[in-house]
């Protein structure tokens, strides 16, 4: 019995009727876009996006790139005379040149 | 030997309306507005809005080619689907729903007119519970069994889960099982 009204509802929703369109609706669109001009311009984060698309690289490849990338760019603009290190060994040597200088 | 626009698929049109060619674009207008139009109208229940809703859709199209990204989407009519769906409900937010009226007329090219008084009883009850279920529960209903989608085409459609989209069919079809009762 439940199958039977299952059936006939869905036999009755694949037939239902609709109001058609106008039968002028597609010329009407397609004289309205002649009259539109197309937008083409790219913007950048699509720019980069069909970039990444054409080299066909997995995900954990990008983020392996960037984070590459990232580095070096922080590592170039750090300035040479704030490197960790730099000022030990010249405090260092600066100790080892003024040990010297006692034992003379 | 080129081919003919009709036999051009979808994908095809498409990158070539990317180029800004107008008869790629005519082609895919006329090979689609009718299963749009109908999936809008199905949704607003009015035929000038839905014809308002599937031209502002491909006029979006067609000045912005760019929105089309074959790479991210694998088929054309489902992300139009989507496109379409869209605006229809931003079309609902705007405007409030309208309530189906007794004598709502139901033109149909597709069949002779010389139907029981019963069927068209049938199918005005149906259409008016229809209208009554929750906005979301008539979008699936309408893609499963209007659009002929299979239910992952139209979860995609509705950006849910596959899951998600049986359940809503299910419990739509509970509802109406129950309200048409007198009919089945």
């Amino acid at each position: 019995m439940s199958d039977n009204r299952d059936e006939k509802l869905d036999r009755m929703l694949r037939s239902r009727r609709y109001e058609g369109a106008s039968a002028d609706l597609t010329q009407r669109i397609i004289l309205k876009a002649q009259a539109l001009p197309q937008n083409n311009t790219v913007s950048l984060w699509s720019w980069i996006r069909q970039l990444c698309v054409e080299f066909h690289l997995p995900k954990p490849a990008y983020v392996l790139a960037s984070a590459l990338v990232l580095g070096m760019v922080i590592g170039f603009s750090m300035p040479l005379d704030m490197s960790p290190g730099a000022e030990d060994n010249s405090v260092s040597v600066q100790n080892f040149l003024s040990a010297d200088e006692a034992l003379l | 030997m080129a081919t003919a626009w009709p036999e051009k698929d979808d994908h095809e049109l498409l990158a070539l309306i990317q180029d800004g060619n107008g008869q790629a674009f005519a082609t895919l207008v006329e090979r689609h507005t009718e299963r749009f139009y109908r999936l809008a109208y199905r949704y607003l229940q009015s035929k000038a809005a839905a014809e308002d809703v599937v031209q502002d859709a491909f006029l979006k199209l067609w000045e912005n080619p760019a929105l089309w990204q074959p790479e991210r989407n694998s088929k054309f009519t489902t992300w139009f689907y989507r496109v379409v769906v869209n605006l229809c409900l931003d079309l609902r937010k705007r405007k409030a729903p309208v309530a189906l009226d007794e004598d709502m007329p139901l033109i149909d090219d597709r069949e002779p007119v010389d139907e029981t008084m019963v069927k068209i009883q049938e199918q005005k009850a149906l259409e008016r519970e229809i209208a009554a279920l929750p906005e979301r529960q008539r979008m699936a209903l309408n893609l499963c069994f209007d659009e002929g989608l299979s239910n992952q085409e139209a979860a995609a459609v509705m950006g849910v889960k596959l899951k998600a989209l049986q359940s809503l069919v299910m419990r739509a079809k509970t509802t109406l099982k129950e309200r048409m009762k007198a009919y089945l």
